[in-house]
């Protein structure tokens, strides 16, 4: 080789502190000219529809309560999913090309986490208001803070927030937007199945909820509403269909009539409750505490996994 | 269990294994391969791929194989458990299911894509896929064996058993300005076997020079090209203006465009402000934003953007996005300038004035390599060629470098697109002579 110094360059260029900045400038603009606005009407829309259908039970009975945790866990989930399921493999090229000049990946992916947060808390806004637009009755007091409304909108953003980052990462792994709108329903499906409220999961299987975002926001909006204090109609219920039967026994009839007048109906909703207790829904500051720090964690984790799987972006084919 | 489990070794398993043998044996001494191979599981499949040319559905085939005897072997001895284990390993029970039916399907699917390529290798019917489909490989794999009359009608050979080109024995004297490239190899692992991408190439590059970088499909061009700009680093030394690129890659790439061949930009952005993101993120942190606009509207003018700056990335025709997607790396000045196909799309005019517009940035001092694959249009714009092909083992090497009009002579052709179908191998319409020009041009460069 010949007797030339090899010289050492000087400059410093932007590292990942400094360009966060030009990445949330682009999802923003992305926000007002490539209609990723359009989720705010859509989440409106679907807290609208589930609102109309879990307004007249929820947070009255468990039963209730139950199916309108299932209700609003899956429209905070479904929010959150189609935030980010497709940002990052829609342009997976251009991450490819700007990796190259220079882009450092955790700069990208944080300034995704900052604009979805501001996404998320706008469509968390968004369903709060629907409800109470709807007129779905909410406790008065909250089980962390005094304010029950305060309470539910940090749940309901932990969810959002957590199911947004989770697609993020999918999307992060995912080649195209095609294989993300694959992926992106069986992640709900399983979301949904391991939610501890729609099937009674085989011991085997049961450990797995604990890692699924849906089950820890089904317990904590059930812990919110004070689900083991709540009556459960569902025996009662049971016991005044048998006695609306034509065929039924004049002494059912009678006992349940009689009962109604009496009220022992009461005792009995507030006895099956008794046999309802479930310890993961315990209106608890620590119970409630439990679930926001998991979601939480989840969220950063899987920003975390995001960030990794993008840093082998180079190694994409042509 | 082990009463289980040495059951699997039926009189039929034993009749068709031995026949499957026998066939593969009779197949291999056919394809001029060791019939030994015939004995060794799943090797045998993937050798018998390769005979047909379908390597790469062989190296899958071995690895279902194998997976299905590992799997087949876990079944064997769950069968033999009572049923309180598999109702308490329910989950794990369904999955290694999921699993193992997925693993059969794949080797059924794999073992067709296999045979189909064995079928067009005797030059017998497709029907025959019904024997493979109904009774498995063995039945074909007998007949295709046994039978005289069945022949291949071609040899498949590795081209990595060939000897390849001679090595040249250059090296390239580093210059205090310019280019050098001295890539010994790059190399990739394929399938536990090392193959050379590239090897051998030393060249010089001045400043201000246009560089065509001419090859055919697969010569190695974007190997190359990310070998010289460090982004798939090669056992090489890449001097530009007297620094390492590899050494100080974190500085380096900052001193280098690359202008992929399709538009990368976010549609959704104004041209304007894609140029002021990109100048934020490949010039200086300490350049003042003034100056960083300044650079911005630099660019829009020498490419000619102005007038649609402030229009939004995704309303530019093919031409303009074409020029921005260059402008991008322009506005960081760098000092070696690649593109990869930056006509490719535009209509004749367009892609003259597009190479017109990277003369004008050659001619300011700027090292400028392009791939293009119609040069003959534009070529009195280029200084040099630099001419890749695949010598007989599949590896990229050095054809030619130097002057166009030199390249001309060497080749003893007046086109570029003629100079490609001399050096393309046989099989891709061209005249197969990589190997010979170089050999030549090591020769020429030895004096």
């Amino acid at each position: 080789m010949a007797d030339i110094e090899v010289k050492k360059r000087s400059e410093r260029y932007r590292g990942r502190i400094t360009q966060i900045p030009i990445y949330i400038g682009k999802c923003f603009r992305m926000f007002v000219y490539q209609s990723d606005w359009k989720v705010i009407p859509l989440a409106s829309f679907i807290a609208m529809i589930v609102a109309v259908v879990v307004r007249k039970s929820f947070y009255v009975t468990m039963e209730g309560t139950t199916k309108g945790a299932l209700a609003l866990m899956s429209v905070a989930l479904w929010n959150g999913f189609f935030n980010s399921i497709q940002v990052v493999c829609r342009e997976r090229s251009i991450i490819k090309r700007e990796h190259r000049s220079g882009m450092h990946i955790s700069s990208y992916i944080f300034a995704h986490m900052v604009y979805q947060l501001f996404i998320c808390v706008i469509q968390t806004v968004t369903t709060l208001l629907v409800f109470m637009y709807m007129d779905v009755k909410f406790p008065s007091d909250g089980v962390v803070s005094d304010y029950f409304l305060l309470d539910m909108f940090v749940t309901l953003l932990l969810v959002t927030y957590s199911a947004d980052m989770l697609s993020l990462f999918l999307s992060s792994i995912v080649k195209s937007t095609t294989a993300a709108m694959t992926i992106m329903p069986l992640v709900l499906m399983v979301q949904l199945i391991f939610s501890g409220c729609m099937f009674s999961l085989p011991k085997g299987i049961k450990p797995l909820s604990n890692f699924m975002i849906s089950n820890h926001a089904t317990a904590c909006i059930c812990a919110e509403a004070n689900y083991n204090s709540l009556p459960s109609s569902s025996g009662w219920n049971m016991l005044k269909k048998m006695s609306q039967r034509d065929d039924a026994d004049p002494k059912i009839k009678s006992m349940v009539a009689e009962m109604e007048l009496t009220g022992q109906d009461e005792i009995i909703k507030i006895e099956t409750a008794k046999s309802n207790f479930d310890k993961d829904y315990e209106s608890t500051y620590i119970n409630v505490k439990y679930h926001w720090r998991f979601m939480f964690a989840m969220s950063f984790i899987f920003a975390g996994l995001s960030v990794v799987a993008l840093e082998f972006i180079d190694k994409d084919k042509r | 269990m082990i009463a289980s489990f040495f059951s699997t070794f039926s009189a039929g398993w034993f009749i068709t294994n031995v026949m499957l043998i026998i066939g593969l044996w009779k197949i291999f001494k056919k394809c001029k391969k060791p019939g030994w191979w015939a004995f060794i599981p799943a090797f045998r499949e993937y050798q018998l791929a390769k005979c047909a040319n379908r390597e790469n559905e062989g190296r899958m085939y071995l690895l279902i194989v194998a997976l299905t005897y590992v799997l087949g072997f876990v079944t064997k001895i769950i069968g033999g458990m009572d049923t309180k284990f598999v109702d308490d390993h329910i989950f794990g029970m369904t999955l290694l299911l999921g699993v193992l039916m997925t693993i059969y399907i794949a080797n059924l699917v794999y073992s067709i894509r296999i045979f189909s390529g064995v079928f067009l290798l005797f030059g017998v019917s497709k029907r025959w896929m019904w024997l493979v489909i109904l009774l498995g490989s063995f039945f074909p794999s007998f007949l295709l064996g046994v039978k005289k009359k069945y022949q291949p009608l071609f040899i498949y050979i590795d081209p990595l058993d060939n000897e390849g080109a001679a090595l040249s024995g250059l090296k390239a004297e580093a210059m205090e300005s310019g280019l050098t490239v001295n890539i010994e190899e790059r190399t990739a692992m394929d399938f536990f076997k090392k193959r050379y991408l590239l090897r051998d190439i030393h060249l010089n590059i001045e400043p201000g020079h246009m560089v065509l970088l001419l090859g055919g499909s697969g010569a190695g061009k974007t190997t190359f090209v990310n070998a010289v700009n460090g982004y798939e680093k090669a056992k090489a030394e890449i001097i530009l203006n007297g620094s390492s690129i590899y050494d100080d890659y974190g500085k380096m790439k900052y001193k280098i465009g690359f202008v992929p061949q399709i538009d990368l930009m976010r549609g959704n952005d104004s041209v304007l402000r894609t140029l002021l993101d990109s100048a934020k993120l490949r010039l200086p942190a300490d350049m003042h934003a003034s100056q960083r606009r300044e650079r911005a509207e630099e660019a829009l003018k020498f490419f000619g953007l102005e007038p649609v700056k402030d229009r939004l990335c995704d309303k530019l025709s093919g031409g303009q996005r074409k020029r921005l997607s260059i402008a991008m790396e322009y506005i960081a000045n760098p000092d070696l300038f690649i593109l990869d196909e930056p006509d490719s799309g535009l209509d004749g005019v367009m892609a003259r004035e597009l190479m017109e517009g990277l003369r004008k940035i050659a001619d300011r001092g700027k090292i400028v390599i392009v791939i293009t694959h119609s040069p003959d249009r534009v070529i009195d714009l280029f200084d040099d060629v630099i001419v890749l092909a695949k010598d007989s083992k599949l590896t990229g090497r050095l054809t030619y470098f130097g002057p166009i009009d030199e390249a001309k002579k060497f080749f003893e052709r007046d086109k570029m697109e003629k100079i490609v179908l001399r050096i393309n191998r046989e099989e891709e319409g061209g005249e197969g002579l990589a190997d010979v020009f170089i050999e030549k041009y090591a020769e020429v460069c030895h004096g």
